[in-house]
C-alpha cells in the first residue's frame, strides 16, 4: 500500500518540477534571446512595469508564476546591462595556460599587463584560464569567435601549436604569444609566416649579465669568493641564462679594476677566473628539495648570492637561507639570492639582492598598444612575426623593452600581485605587513655601497648603447666555448 | 533491464540533474551571477554552433573509452580503477610508435591505435592476475599500478622519447600515423569512429555472447554465478582485458587523434585525469556501454560549454568547475548508491 502512494507522489513532484522548468525555461530563454539585442530605454521601463504589475495580481495564486516574475526581474537586470554597454570598447582576450591566476609570476603578470591596457587604451581584458592542455585550442577559438575581441595574447610557450592552429583561421584578429614560437611552426607547414600572428621572446641573458654583475660586485663588497646560480633541466634555453650570468660576472670584475685603478680586487676577484660561479642543473623544475641542496652546498663554500634560475626551486633556495639566518640570527644578507621572471624581492625581504624581470605584462600592455594604434599588422610584417623584448631592444624604429632589474618602485605592483593572490586562495602569501617590506627591503639596498648598483647600471647602459654584446649562446659550441673561458 | 526500472533510472537521473542545475544556481546567486544566463552560456556554448558541437564530441571521445573500462569492471563484479595508468602506457606506446615507424597512411594509424590497445592490455592483465591468482584487491593494485605507470611514462618521455627542440614533450607523432581531422578548426578527428565502434562492440559482447553473459551473472550475482558454474577466473580477465583495451584506446587517442600537438606531454598533461573522469562518466551512464557513450557527450558538453560559461557570462573559473562538479556529483549519485550497495553486500 505504502509503496503506492509513494510511486505517486514521487510521479506528481516529477511532473509539477517538470512543469515549471518547462515554464522557467522558456520564460528566461525567451528574455535572454530577446537581450542580446540592444533595446531601449523606454522598452526596459516597461518590462519593469508589467513586472511589477504581474507580480502583484498574482501573489495569492501559485508558485509558477513567481517563477515568471522571478526570471523576468533577472531578464531586465540584462536588458539594462547591455543597453549601457552599446558602445563597445575594443576586447583584448588573456588565455592562460594552465598555471592560471594566482601563480605570481607568468600568468599574473600577463593579467596585470593587460589590466594597464585597459587603463591606459580603454580596451576591455577578458579572461580565460586554462584548466588542461586540451583546452587551448576551444580557449583561442572562443576569444576569437567574439565579434567585440581584437586581440587574443596566448601566455607561455605551450600555447604554440595552438595559436598556429587557430591564428590562420581568423584572418581578421590579431594573436600575440608570450614566448612562443608559433610563427616557426607556421612558417615550418606553409613557408611563409601568418600576417595576423606575433610570437614575443625575452632577451634573457642580457638580464642575466645585469644580476651577474650585481652579484659579482657584491661578492667583492662582502669579500666573498664565489658567487653561485642554481639552474633547472639543462636545456637550450637555459644556457642563455647560465653563460649570461657568468659573463656579466666577469664584466663586473673588469669595471671594478677599471673603476678603482687597481689590479688587485678582493674576494671574488682573487679566486681563479674558472671558479667564480659556481654553478648546478638540478635537473628539475619542480622538486624544490633539489633547489635547496644545491643552495645550501653554495652557501657552506661562501657564496654571496645565488641565482635562482629554475622557476619554484627558489623557494628551496630561500629554505637554505631562511636556515643560515636562523642559526645565525641575521636580518640581512649576505648571503642573499636572486629572483627572476617577475619581481621575487617580496618573498623574503632583506635577503634577496635583486630580481631578473621578464616583463610579460610589457608584451601583452605592447600588442594592445599596437592593436589600439592599427600598427599591429606592419609590426608583424617588418619583423616576421617575431620580436625581441630585451634592453635597449627595438621594433618598428621605436625603443621597447621588456628584460630590467627590479628596483624599490616595481615592489608595489608585486605586494599588490600578493595581496590578490591571498584574496583567491585563502592562504598567507606575504611574509609580513605590506610597509614592512618595502621598509626592509629599502635598508637592505641602502646597506649596498652605491658604486654596486652604479657598475650595475653601467653596464645596462653598455648594453643599451651597444658598447658591450652579452654573448647569447643558443647552441653547444657556443655554451662550450664560454665554459672554457670563464668556467 | 526491465522497461519500469529503466524508467525509474531515467526519472533518477532527471531528478538529479535539476538538484545538481538547483544548487549550482544557488552557489552562483550566492556570488552574483545570473544563473539563468550562464546555463544558457553553457548550453550555447556545447551546441550552439557545428564547430562547438563537434569540440563537444572531441572532449567526449577518450571518456567514453575510459568510462567502458570502469563500467565493464562493475558489470563483472570489478573495482577497476587502472583507467588511468593503462591510458599513459597506451599514449606512449602510440607516441613511440607513431612517431618513429614511417609507414603509409593508413597502416601508419592502424599500427599506432593497436600498439596503444596492446601495451595497456598488458598492462592492465597483471592487476588482473594477481586477483585471480592470489586475491589481491583490485582497488589497491590498479591504484599502485597507476602510479608506476605514471612515473615509468615520465621517465620514457623525458629521458627516451623526449623531443630534442623542446624538452617539454615527447617525439612528434608523423603524419602517416595521425587520425584525419574532421572539420577544419575543430579538432575531432576520425578516430570517434573507433571510440564508438569499440563502445558497440563491448555491447555486443557482454550482451550477446555466452561469455559476455557469464560475466554479467558474475557481476550482479556471485552465488548465482557460481552455482551456474560460471569460471570467475575467465570472467575477471575479460573484464580487465576490455577495459585495458579501451583505456590504450583513449590514451592513443589524445595522442594520435587529438590536433594540435600530436606529442604527449612530459607533464603527461594531455591524458592525465581522463581516467578518473571515466568514473563519473560510468556511472552516469549506468555502467552501460551506451549509456556510457550518452554520458561522455554529456560530460564533453560541460566541458566544452563551460568554457563560454567563463568567457559569456563571466563566472569565475573557479565557480565554473565547482558547479560542473556539482552536476556531475548528483547524477552520479543515483549509480553510486547501487554499486556501492552491492559492493557492500558482497
Amino acid at each position: 500500500m505504502t509503496p503506492k502512494y509513494r510511486r505517486a507522489a514521487l510521479k506528481t513532484s516529477v511532473l509539477i518540477i517538470i512543469v515549471i522548468i518547462i515554464i522557467a525555461g522558456l520564460v528566461g530563454g525567451y528574455y535572454v534571446m530577446t537581450s542580446t539585442t540592444p533595446t531601449t530605454i523606454t522598452t526596459t521601463q516597461t518590462t519593469t512595469q508589467s513586472t511589477t504589475t504581474i507580480t502583484t495580481a498574482t501573489t495569492t495564486t501559485t508558485s509558477v508564476s513567481t517563477t515568471t516574475s522571478a526570471s523576468t526581474t533577472t531578464a531586465t537586470t540584462t536588458t539594462t546591462t547591455t543597453f549601457t554597454s552599446t558602445v563597445r570598447p575594443i576586447k583584448i582576450a588573456v588565455v592562460s595556460d594552465i598555471g592560471g591566476r594566482g601563480d605570481l609570476s607568468f600568468n599574473d603578470m600577463a593579467f596585470k599587463g593587460g589590466a594597464e591596457a585597459e587603463k591606459d587604451f580603454g580596451v576591455e581584458m577578458v579572461e580565460i584560464i586554462s584548466e588542461k592542455e586540451s583546452d587551448y585550442v576551444p580557449n583561442l577559438r572562443t576569444a576569437a569567435s567574439d565579434p567585440d575581441v581584437k586581440l587574443i595574447v596566448g601566455v607561455g610557450y605551450l600555447l604554440s601549436d595552438a595559436l598556429a592552429e587557430v591564428a590562420p583561421k581568423f584572418p581578421d584578429k590579431f594573436f600575440a604569444g608570450i614566448d612562443t614560437y608559433a610563427q616557426s611552426i607556421i612558417i615550418s607547414k606553409t613557408n611563409t609566416y601568418a600576417p595576423n600572428l606575433l610570437d614575443i621572446a625575452y632577451e634573457e641573458h642580457k638580464g642575466s649579465a645585469l644580476v651577474g654583475a650585481l652579484a659579482a660586485l657584491t661578492a667583492i663588497h662582502y669579500g666573498k669568493p664565489y658567487i653561485g646560480v642554481v639552474l633547472g633541466i639543462e636545456i637550450p634555453v637555459l644556457w642563455k641564462f647560465e653563460i649570461g650570468y657568468k659573463w656579466g660576472a666577469d664584466w663586473a670584475i673588469k669595471w671594478y679594476q677599471k673603476k678603482f685603478g687597481t689590479t688587485t680586487v678582493p674576494g671574488i676577484g682573487i679566486t681563479p677566473i674558472k671558479e667564480r660561479v659556481l654553478w648546478t642543473y638540478t635537473g628539475t623544475f619542480s622538486d624544490i628539495t633539489k633547489g635547496y641542496e644545491a643552495a645550501k652546498a653554495m652557501y657552506a663554500k661562501d657564496a654571496v648570492a645565488v641565482y635562482n634560475v629554475a622557476g619554484p626551486l627558489g623557494l628551496g633556495i630561500n629554505q637554505a637561507i631562511q636556515e643560515i639566518s636562523k642559526q645565525k640570527g641575521l636580518t640581512t644578507g649576505p648571503p642573499f639570492w636572486i629572483g627572476v621572471d617577475a619581481d621575487q624581492d617580496w618573498i623574503n625581504p632583506g635577503f634577496i639582492l635583486s630580481s631578473m624581470m621578464k616583463r610579460v605584462d610589457k608584451g601583452v600592455y605592447f600588442s594592445a598598444k599596437w592593436v589600439v594604434e592599427n600598427k599591429f599588422r606592419d609590426i608583424v610584417k617588418g619583423s616576421n612575426g617575431s620580436i625581441v623584448l630585451g634592453i635597449g631592444t627595438k621594433v618598428a624604429g621605436e625603443t621597447f623593452e621588456g628584460i630590467s632589474v627590479s628596483t624599490l618602485s616595481d615592489l608595489d605592483a608585486f605586494i599588490q600581485m600578493g595581496l590578490d593572490a591571498e584574496k583567491l586562495t585563502g592562504k598567507k602569501v606575504l611574509p609580513m605587513p605590506p610597509d614592512e617590506i618595502k621598509t626592509v627591503a629599502k635598508a637592505m639596498r641602502e646597506a649596498q655601497p652605491s658604486w654596486v648598483w652604479e657598475g650595475m647600471d653601467a653596464l645596462q647602459s653598455e648594453i643599451r648603447n651597444g658598447q658591450v654584446t652579452v654573448p647569447l649562446a643558443l647552441t653547444k659550441d657556443v655554451v662550450d666555448y664560454w665554459r672554457g673561458q670563464l668556467g | 533491464m526491465k522497461l519500469s526500472s529503466r524508467a525509474k533510472a531515467v526519472s533518477q537521473s532527471f531528478f538529479a540533474i535539476i538538484i545538481g542545475l538547483l544548487i549550482g544556481s544557488f552557489l552562483m546567486i550566492i556570488f552574483g551571477f545570473n544563473p539563468i544566463n550562464a546555463y544558457y552560456a553553457l548550453f550555447v556554448g556545447a551546441f550552439g554552433t557545428v564547430t562547438d558541437v563537434l569540440e563537444t564530441l572531441a572532449f567526449a571521445v577518450p571518456l567514453m573509452l575510459t568510462g567502458l573500462t570502469f563500467a565493464v569492471g562493475v558489470r563483472a563484479g570489478l573495482f577497476n580503477i587502472g583507467s588511468e595508468g593503462q591510458m599513459y602506457l597506451g599514449a606512449l606506446a602510440a607516441v613511440v610508435i607513431g612517431g618513429t615507424l614511417d609507414l603509409p597512411f593508413g597502416l601508419g594509424v592502424v599500427c599506432a591505435t593497436l600498439a596503444g590497445a596492446f601495451v595497456s592490455l598488458l598492462w592492465s592483465l597483471t592487476p588482473a592476475i594477481l586477483k585471480v591468482t592470489r586475491g589481491v584487491h583490485e582497488v589497491i593494485s590498479t591504484i599502485m599500478f597507476n602510479w608506476i605507470a605514471f612515473w615509468l611514462t615520465t621517465y620514457l618521455i623525458v629521458y627516451h622519447f623526449g623531443d630534442p627542440t623542446s624538452a617539454e614533450r615527447s617525439i612528434r607523432v608523423l603524419p602517416s600515423s595521425r587520425y584525419l581531422i574532421l572539420f577544419e578548426g575543430s579538432t575531432l578527428t576520425t578516430v570517434i569512429f573507433v571510440a564508438v565502434a569499440y563502445c558497440v562492440l563491448v555491447y555486443f559482447i557482454l550482451w550477446g555472447t555466452k561469455v559476455g553473459y557469464e560475466l554479467r551473472v558474475e557481476g550482479s550475482n556471485p552465488d548465482a554465478g557460481r552455482y551456474a558454474g560460471v569460471k570467475v577466473w575467465k570472467t575477471t580477465l575479460l573484464a580487465f582485458m576490455l577495459g585495458g583495451i579501451a583505456s590504450g584506446l583513449a590514451g592513443a587517442s589524445q595522442i594520435i587523434g587529438r590536433p594540435p600537438v600530436w606529442s604527449f606531454y612530459a607533464t603527461l598533461g594531455n591524458v592525465a585525469g581522463l581516467g578518473f573522469d571515466g568514473l563519473g562518466v560510468a556511472l552516469i551512464g549506468r555502467n552501460h556501454p551506451i549509456g556510457v557513450i550518452a554520458a561522455s557527450i554529456f560530460f564533453g558538453a560541460l566541458i566544452q560549454g563551460s568554457r563560454y560559461m567563463q568567457y559569456n557570462a563571466g563566472v569565475y573559473f573557479e565557480l565554473v568547475r565547482a558547479i560542473t562538479g556539482i552536476i556531475i556529483i548528483a547524477l552520479s549519485v543515483p549509480e553510486a548508491i547501487t554499486v556501492l550497495r552491492r559492493w557492500v553486500k558482497k
